[in-house]
């Protein structure tokens, strides 16, 4: 019963790591990235193929894959987090230069199909359609913990990091530089006309947002020790969607929400009840019906989400940097 | 910045023989004129002379076919928008364009334009630069929102605002950037006469702080008094410059292209 709890506890975790990178990109920004998952599949990937020894040897016997540095925990996550921002830049060097909302979105969920079918038919990448397994438990060496055991601590462990990784995003979206992110969502054309350069700062987003994908990514096959293309099917982008979009875009805790409601309860709690007799996996399509049901009431009637952006009132900056109420502009007696 | 050793009624703005077509639509063919430092210039015409179409040439909002821009000694044409903006030329919109889901603050606290804040790096390791520069940027654009009687919407999201407000947080926004030049257009179009008259005093406001202003208007009265020079376009072309008592005294040639705009005058 614990492994279950603490599986939720995951997910749960791991989605709302997930949804802030995706955050960032769509709901600060405005860049559809429907190329989202493709971001987390290779943070997962180069996560697993930086753990692992060489390929062919040891526990990666059988396996092709590039890298094989059999780096600890953290630094393989980092790794994983680090080359998905790279790639974050190639992509935005080459889709976001010229291109705007729909075309950049359609360009975007190409490219996601594009990654899928390299990693999936190009076997000395990533070991093909049966992806990279046997990924070694980080740090259960060290705590000498079982199997059991293991998926308390990683959960736990996943919270912890989730916790830094939302200090560190608040930093940003209470940052000039967020508050420059959402004036080029509302309106890159006023933005640009300000004096900012609109593809500096995409760029920058997408980096932001593909490091989070990344070590979520990373954490995912740290949990469960393998990963395989069955698991990013590109439509998967849209559960992150889903959770961005229910919870509320640009508010953190309204991500919180999200995970919690669309991952944690309707993806993973329905993953553990027993199948209808004579419907195999019929539960899980049904989920995905829910998800889709979900989206659509949400967009109906509560667009903002369940948590909605809140604006950032004059109160909040005077006192986040420190002017005392009052003694702003002390000779206010402007003659209008 | 390559504007400070131009002398006030020297030109800081130029354009040379501009040239924009849509789709084999003529919008500008050939305007060429130059923009006083430190005056206020209206740049008037029919509708469907390329006044807007200047202003977005003008601003790098478009690229010209043909023809050539300067800011001050600098030669600008076809620069981006916000290298242009660099170079302390800001510019407002017709049919304002908040950004709609920032508040009224944050819509002026965005605009100014070298923020240490907006760097990555200084966020997480030079917070104290980062610090002191927005806390000097809030002061500001609190006095700003003051001057132009937004204080008490400064919480608003800005797409709350009326019609009259988004004009004035247009203007305030371009002055928060602190510009040597401010491309107005049309930024008394559709708001009450109070109002008009309280705009024409910022405007004018504007040019005491030494900045330069070039304005596209229609309504000849308000031309009059509070500008110092005009532009006049007709089919893309510049018609006449000078001040607009000199052009009314030339008004055969401008009742042959102008009859609209003169007649409109006349007649209220």
């Amino acid at each position: 019963m614990s492994f279950y709890v603490y599986t939720l506890f995951f997910f749960f975790f791991v989605y709302f790591i997930l949804a802030m990178g995706l955050n960032i990109q769509f709901g600060e920004t405005g860049i559809l990235n429907f190329a989202y998952i493709g971001f987390v599949a290779i943070g997962s990937y180069v996560t697993g193929a930086t753990s692992l020894p060489k390929a062919n040897t040891g526990i990666a016997a059988g396996q092709h894959f590039i890298l094989g540095l059999n780096l600890p925990f953290p630094f393989n996550l980092l790794a994983g987090g680090i080359v998905s921002s790279l790639l974050a830049v190639i992509v935005a060097f080459i889709a976001l230069r010229r291109l705007r909302t729909d075309y950049l979105a359609m360009v975007l969920i190409s490219l996601s199909l594009v990654l899928y079918d390299v990693c999936n038919n190009f076997v000395p990448l990533f070991n093909g359609p049966d992806g990279l397994y046997n990924i070694p438990e980080p740090m259960s060496g060290v705590f000498h913990l079982d199997s059991n055991q293991f998926v308390g601590f990683f959960a736990a462990v996943t919270g912890i990091i989730a916790l830094i990784m939302y200090l560190f995003m608040n930093r940003i979206m209470s940052s000039p530089l967020g508050r420059t992110f959402r004036a080029i969502r509302d309106d890159p054309g006023v933005a640009s006309t300000l004096g900012k350069n609109i593809f500096k700062y995409q760029i920058t987003s997408m980096v932001i947002g593909a490091f989070f994908a990344g070590i979520g990514g990373g954490l995912i096959i740290q949990f469960g020790g393998s990963f395989n293309t069955s698991a990013w099917l590109p439509g998967e982008t849209f559960v992150v969607f889903a959770v961005v979009i229910v919870g509320g875009v640009g508010n953190n805790w309204g991500l919180l929400a999200g995970s919690l409601l669309v991952e944690t309860i309707l993806v993973h709690l329905p993953a553990f009840l027993p199948d209808i007799p004579g419907h195999t996996g019929l539960i899980q399509y049904i989920d995905a019906m829910l998800i889709g049901i979900l989206l659509w009431v949400m967009l109906w009637f509560r667009p903002q989400g369940i948590v909605p952006e809140k604006i950032r009132s004059s109160a909040s900056y005077l006192k986040r940097y420190g002017i005392k109420k009052g003694a702003e502009a002390v000779n206010v007696e402007v003659e209008k | 910045m390559s504007t400070a050793d131009i002398a006030k009624g020297e030109p800081i703005l130029s354009c040379t023989d501009l040239k924009k077509s849509f789709l084999g639509v003529v919008a500008v063919n050939g305007a060429t004129f130059d923009v006083p430092k430190g005056l206020i210039t209206a740049l008037i015409g029919p509708n469907g002379a390329g006044k807007t179409t200047v202003i977005n040439l003008l601003s790098g909002m478009m690229k010209s076919d043909s023809g050539s821009m300067r800011v001050g000694k600098t030669d600008v044409t076809n620069w981006p928008d916000f290298k242009i903006a660099a170079q302390g030329l800001m510019r407002t919109f017709q049919l304002s364009r908040e950004l709609s889901g920032l508040s009224v603050l944050e819509n002026l606290l965005v605009a100014d334009r070298v923020q240490a804040g907006e760097s990555l790096v200084n966020i997480f390791f030079r917070p104290a630069l980062v610090k002191r520069e927005e806390a000097a940027n809030i002061n500001r654009a609190l006095e700003i929102l003051k001057v132009y009687g937004l204080y008490d919407l400064r919480d608003n999201r800005a797409s709350a605002l009326s019609g009259g407000q988004k004009k004035l947080l247009e203007i305030a926004r371009g002055v928060m950037a602190n510009p040597v030049i401010l491309l107005l257009d049309e930024p008394m179009a559709g708001v009450n006469p109070a109002l008009i008259e309280k705009i024409g005093e910022y405007i004018i406001d504007l040019k005491n702080q030494g900045m330069t202003i070039l304005m596209v208007e229609h309504n000849l009265n308000i031309v009059e008094k509070i500008c110092d020079h005009v532009i006049v376009l007709a089919e893309g072309k510049t018609l006449a410059t000078g001040r607009l008592s000199d052009l009314r005294a030339d008004e055969a040639v401008v009742r042959a292209y102008l009859g609209e705009v003169i007649n409109a005058h006349t007649s209220s």
